[in-house]
């Protein structure tokens, strides 16, 4: 089965590649290799989807919100000041991916919670974790710096 | 238009996900196991952060081997690569005194006047004799010979405009001229795939740049529209210039411009048309003359035309062509004109004669038949490896023929494997190509006979099976009557 590639007008190397047909797909497919892993270490389901869930909030809030600028130097720094988050399509708000990218940490919190019957203290921490991630992803938080904290020197 | 197969695009976006997993992993214990050894910096910020060359250190470095390889010889149909070795798995590379002859299937040798050619060499090696290898000055100084007049009358009679200037280096040409015509205030539209020299003179110009997606010329006319009925950001006054910037060929498709419609919606919307055939002119085109000439362009409505010296002539250097008094106005202003040194004589005399030879004024008829086996060349490679099933990008009579790999794993395995049965190719990735989209390019050349075609794809088709990038069904054999 054959999907059309069309290169998008994204100057931005570091973001263009996720306008490209089959990211979101790979995205979930890697959440679920995770899943099985942690299935094979015999925990319940509940626990696996709260490992889940808390590596899933680390991984996606350092490289999407914490980490500045490009991994290349071809663009001559004009993109340091940003993070991954703020460069993706262009700085526009509100569009496809990022609607998307901000669902998936909400389905999964919400399965989280589900598996484990919304006991604490596991309930605490998928709670932060949903919290800390969605509010990072809404527009009025674009370059916004809370307490100057991963702001440029 | 590229069709992946999906479960490609699933395994690539995979594979760069595990490379970059393992590459910051490393990057964590290298900056775990530095934390105790003091650097030695005495108070000097850093050269660069770590951030910024992630990509070099952990994916480039790691198939180094693959790039810039060093060739000890002129790069003819078949030239000497040197081979190198590493003691430390790819992060320094050595040379060593063994070369091998392979076939060239990368270098920009269109029409075969890389190598020793029986007009054009003599003629060069008298003009550096009697000229010397340097001007030595910048042309308003004392570096503009003779042959330099002469130069630019013949570019400019062979592309067909009233008025030429040419330059030392084709990159310089595009990075140097755009700030000079235009500045802030106005706008740059250039297509999404352009070549780094225009992106970077769009840069420097100053102008509001804007893209459109390639080689769309309705999507071209949408963001004129909404740039023009928009004006300049913030104060809305209506843009001082428009440029609308197209190459020839795209160097990394192998694709034609539509320039026929891209033409006619600049003179609609009276923006100007900047055309960049660095890898058309000398290729294309029943007498040379570029994708004008394909396409059946007038090149009065293309207003102004660059192009460089490297790819069809054998040389060094680039043109931009135009109007009289366009060429009188950036003799005046570009600083690659007046401050750079002149392009060197025997380089030019090089021009010249490769010129009169595909004209067909040095008495003979090899102008013509270089352009007729460039194009039979291209044709017969092109459908042989559709034939076989491989995604080969770009239009037909076009010399550059893009081989899609996708995989990054397929990059090093595609190139090492052809250079053990002595064919050079050289692959293209991430961020020269989008990152899905990696690819091994192929040059064509008008040096190439029948046998290195067929031997190289011999090679390719089995290297091709190795690795698994025939991602079309090949087409069945026709049966012989026997």
């Amino acid at each position: 089965m054959y999907v059309k590639a069309v290169p998008p007008t994204d100057l931005n190397k570091n973001t263009e590649w996720f306008t490209y047909p089959g990211v979101w797909t790979t995205y979930i497919l890697i959440l679920f290799s995770w899943l099985v892993v942690l299935c094979v270490f015999g925990c319940s389901p509940g626990m696996a989807w709260t490992i889940l869930h808390l590596s899933h909030f680390l991984v996606t809030y350092h490289f999407f919100h914490w980490k500045k600028g490009t991994p290349f130097a071809d663009d001559q720094g004009i993109y340091n000041g940003l993070t991954w988050w703020e460069q993706i399509d262009n700085g526009k708000q509100l569009t496809r991916n990022r609607k998307f990218l901000t669902v998936v940490p909400v389905v999964l919190y919400l399965i989280a919670s589900h598996t484990t019957d919304y006991q604490n203290p596991m309930l605490f921490f998928n709670t932060l974790a949903v919290f800390v991630l969605v509010v990072a992803k809404f527009p009025n938080m674009h370059k916004v710096r809370i307490f100057g904290i991963n702001a440029d020197h | 238009m590229i069709a992946i197969p999906y479960l490609t695009a699933l395994t690539t976006y995979f594979s760069y996900g595990l490379l970059f997993a393992f590459g910051q992993i490393r990057d964590l214990f290298r900056k775990v196991l530095d934390w105790c050894r003091s650097n030695n910096l005495q108070g000097y910020a850093p050269i660069c952060l770590g951030l910024e060359d992630f990509y070099v250190r952990r994916l480039y470095l790691r198939i180094q081997d693959c790039f810039g390889r060093p060739i000890a010889s002129a790069p003819d149909a078949w030239f000497d690569v040197v081979e190198r070795q590493s003691n430390d798995n790819n992060k320094t590379l050595k040379r060593t005194e063994k070369i091998t002859r392979c076939l060239n299937l990368g270098s920009y040798n269109y029409l075969g006047f890389a190598a020793a050619d029986e007009y054009c060499t003599p003629r060069a090696i008298e003009t550096l004799k009697k000229f010397s290898p340097s001007t030595c000055s910048t042309r308003v100084d004392g570096g503009t010979l003779t042959l330099h007049n002469e130069l630019e009358e013949f570019v400019a009679k062979f592309v067909g405009k009233p008025a030429a200037v040419v330059f030392g280096m084709g990159y310089v040409t595009n990075s140097a001229i755009l700030p000079v015509l235009i500045g802030k205030g106005g706008l740059i539209i250039s297509d999404s795939l352009n070549h780094n020299s225009i992106v970077n003179g769009a840069r420097g110009s100053g102008a509001t740049i804007r893209v459109f997606q390639h080689n769309t010329p309705s999507h071209l006319e949408e963001v004129l529209r909404e740039q023009i009925a928009e004006g300049q950001p913030r104060t809305h006054r209506p843009w001082k210039k428009i440029i609308v910037v197209v190459e020839g060929i795209y160097s990394m498709e192998g694709e034609l411009c539509k320039l026929p419609e891209i033409v006619a919606i600049c003179k609609k919307y009276k923006a100007y048309t900047y055309l960049d055939e660095a890898h058309s002119i000398g290729a294309v085109g029943k007498s040379g003359r570029g994708v004008c000439e394909l396409l059946g362009v007038d090149t009065a409505d293309v207003d102004i035309m660059m192009g460089t010296f490297t790819k069809s002539f054998g040389s060094c250097g680039g043109y931009i062509a135009g109007s009289k008094e366009l060429i009188q106005y950036l003799k005046y202003t570009c600083p690659a004109h007046l401050y750079a040194t002149s392009i060197s004589p025997p380089a030019a005399q090089q021009i010249i004669s490769s010129i009169k030879v595909i004209l067909g004024e040095d008495g003979s008829s090899r102008g013509a038949q270089k352009l007729a086996c460039i194009r039979e060349n291209s044709n017969f490679f092109r459908s042989e490896l559709q034939k076989m099933g491989f995604e080969v990008l770009g239009d037909n009579d076009s010399p550059v023929m893009p081989i899609m790999l996708y995989n990054p794993a397929k990059i090093p395995a595609f190139s090492r494997e052809c250079l053990k049965q002595n064919v050079a190719v050289v692959t293209v990735a991430f961020p020269a190509t989008p990152l899905l989209l990696a690819r091994a390019r192929i040059c064509i050349s008008a040096s190439h006979t029948k046998e290195d075609l067929v031997k190289a794809l011999e090679v390719i088709s089995r290297v091709g099976d190795l690795v698994g990038i025939k991602y079309f069904p090949a087409e069945p054999k026709k049966e012989h009557q026997e």
